[in-house]
């Protein structure tokens, strides 16, 4: 018995939510509600040629309301398999159904893609992980292979927009920066960016951004960082400051920018929690008709 | 407390690790190789230039003085000991299966093996070289500089260009587990990896890894010879530094120079292979690191952690 209880305290002591975590909790938005249809999701896997010897799952989410008449918009999320996990921090697919059934975002294809690896010829070997190459890299190759290679692979079967303010991109930690990379490169495909404890840290080069953005023409792109006062500060940087950073070149460069800091850790709860009202603020003029007046005015916390 | 809600208790736990818990680090810093304090020392020195080195099966460390013409070895009383003379350049080593020293000859356009006796075997002949590295199973791999090539002697001899097009291919390693190559480019900031086929070829050619420059350097890094540690760690010379490398591909940080002359290369070897040594211009190096070096001597796995 006493063995059992000193078991229990030392796992809750060892539990990776770190402080400051526990107040975020998920909401409504983020659970199934009676009468709201289901998306279908869809398990699909792909070998790349940009990224030579890659293999890796992805998720198609589609939901209830797209009948094939009209274009859908695009979500992408790196790390797919957290997004897309139903039991997860995220929950995307469940707030998808929510808030498209509510009009409050677009008719949604969210595509949940996971890093590749190489795998090893030799049994036994160790894959070669790419994620960081990926993910942390400067460079116009991973939305290469979005634009060239997957989603091209979805369009396929489901007729997508052409429209680069109906499509957004999303990510955790690396996956966060590998979001505002994809669109930085090409803010004529990719208008919309979240990034949830985004590792804008010297991973592969990454802590330039804030500088960069300021010294740079603006670019059409709208931007939503999440990070806590709890995130990481290790050998590649400090992520509350480099979120910070990033934060105040956008302000200062007149972005269309969402910045929540709060007291989460590296991980998805703070993010998570919030990721309805964040896709709210991400698609809030997504009708022709409304929101005009909100677009182009930066620093508005959803 | 009883045991089923223990149970329940530490499989919920499991649970938030997997879908809830914090998003995998795996960062491997610096703190976890450099000991507090220790700094290069010196192991000898009065070379013409230093290259090559390579770690025995006992831990004991082989190198060569390619002008020179000669190959050394560290003596029992820790001292370097000439091994061969008129070697024809040697250039770059390494220990391969039955305890063989592999040594490239940049005079000879060579590719040799020495046994205990000091008995050479020609693996292959006619070729250019400047590094090479040893599988498990007897394959050689070695870079080509001029002609941007990397070559592969298959186990029964048999020699093939398997990359071509690397701006300075330089030095070449394995990972731990001998799936994936690597290979140094002087000239830019790239290591290359390529996945290791069956029959020995090369696919699936990356720039994993992007190296640190210098000012007064770039483009060139001036990586040189490389080595690995036990858990997957790479280390490479360049003009930066020796740099420090995840299995990511991310790069952990980079260790001081010995000296600010040139550094060529770098093995572990030692007792337990936990001293890095360095070889750069006349003289060698070495520091001792909390973690360990292996040998590919077999095709198997490499040595569990101890």
């Amino acid at each position: 018995m006493r063995y059992s209880t000193a078991l229990v305290i030392l796992l809750l002591l060892t539990s990776p939510a770190s402080a400051g975590d526990e107040q975020y909790v998920l909401g409504a938005d983020s659970k199934r509600k009676d009468g709201t249809p289901v998306g279908e999701v869809t398990r699909h896997s792909h070998k790349s040629e940009i990224f030579p010897g890659t293999e890796r799952d992805y998720w198609i989410y589609v939901p209830a309301q797209y009948d094939g008449s009209a274009p859908a918009a695009v979500m992408v999320f790196q790390d797919g398999k957290w997004y897309v996990n139903e039991k997860g921090q995220f929950r995307a697919t469940v707030v998808f159904d929510n808030l498209i059934h509510s009009g409050e975002m677009p008719i949604t294809i969210g595509i949940f893609i996971n890093p590749g690896v190489v795998p090893a010829a030799k049994k036994g070997a160790k894959a070669r992980r790419n994620r960081s190459f990926e993910y942390d890299t400067l460079s116009d190759q991973y939305v290469r292979f979005l634009v060239e290679e997957l989603i091209p692979a979805v369009a396929k079967d489901y007729k997508l927009t052409r429209d680069p303010k109906m499509r957004a991109i999303a990510g955790i930690s690396s996956g966060g920066i590998c979001a505002f990379t994809a669109a930085w490169e090409r803010p004529d495909y990719f208008h919309k960016v979240v990034s949830h404890v985004g590792s804008f840290t010297n991973i592969r080069g990454g802590h330039v951004y804030p500088s960069i953005i300021r010294k740079t023409e603006r670019k059409d792109i709208r931007v939503f960082l999440q990070d806590g006062a709890n995130d990481l500060d290790n050998l590649h940087g400090n992520w509350p400051l480099a979120n910070n950073q990033m934060a105040a070149a956008l302000k200062f460069s007149k972005y269309d920018f969402g910045f929540v800091f709060g007291e989460g850790g590296h991980n998805g709860r703070h993010g998570g929690a919030i990721l309805p009202d964040t896709l709210r603020w991400l698609w809030r003029d997504w009708k022709p008709q409304s929101g005009k007046e909100e677009a182009g005015k930066g620093g508005k916390k959803p | 407390m009883n045991k089923t809600l223990v149970r329940n208790l530490l499989a919920l736990q499991a649970l938030s690790w997997i879908i809830g818990g914090s998003l995998p680090a795996q960062d491997m810093p610096l703190e976890e190789v450099l000991i507090e304090g220790q700094g290069w020392e010196l192991v000898g020195e009065g070379y013409k230039f230093t290259e090559g080195p390579a770690c025995d099966p006992s831990g004991r460390l082989y190198f060569t003085d390619p002008p020179g013409d000669t190959i050394y070895r560290l003596g029992e009383d820790g001292k370097p000991e000439v091994f061969a003379k008129d070697a024809g350049r040697p250039g770059g080593m390494m220990f391969g299966p039955g305890g063989r020293l592999y040594c490239t000859q940049g005079a000879k356009r060579r590719i040799v093996a020495y046994d205990a006796a000091g008995q050479i075997e020609v693996i292959a002949s006619d070729v250019r070289s400047n590094d090479l590295v040893v599988t498990g199973r007897g394959g050689v791999y070695f870079t080509d500089p001029r002609a941007k090539r990397i070559w592969f002697v298959d186990p029964e001899g048999k020699k093939k260009v398997v990359d071509e097009g690397i701006e300075r291919p330089n030095g070449i390693i394995l990972w731990p587990d001998q799936g994936t190559l690597v290979v140094a480019d002087t000239n830019t900031a790239n290591l290359w990896t390529f996945r290791i086929e069956n029959d020995g070829r090369l696919s699936h050619k990356q720039p994993y890894y992007t190296l640190r420059l210098t000012r007064s350097h770039a483009p060139k890094s001036g990586a040189d010879g490389m080595t690995v540690d036990r858990d997957g760690r790479l280390y490479v010379a360049t003009h930066a530094g020796v740099q420090v490398f995840d299995t990511q591909g991310r790069i952990s940080g980079v260790i001081a120079r010995p000296q600010t002359t040139f550094l060529s290369n770098l093995v572990f070897a030692g007792n337990g292979m936990q001293t890095l040594y360095a070889t750069s211009s006349d003289k060698v190096f070495r520091r001792k690191t909390k973690v360990r070096g292996l040998l590919f001597t077999s095709p198997g796995k490499p040595p569990s952690k101890p």
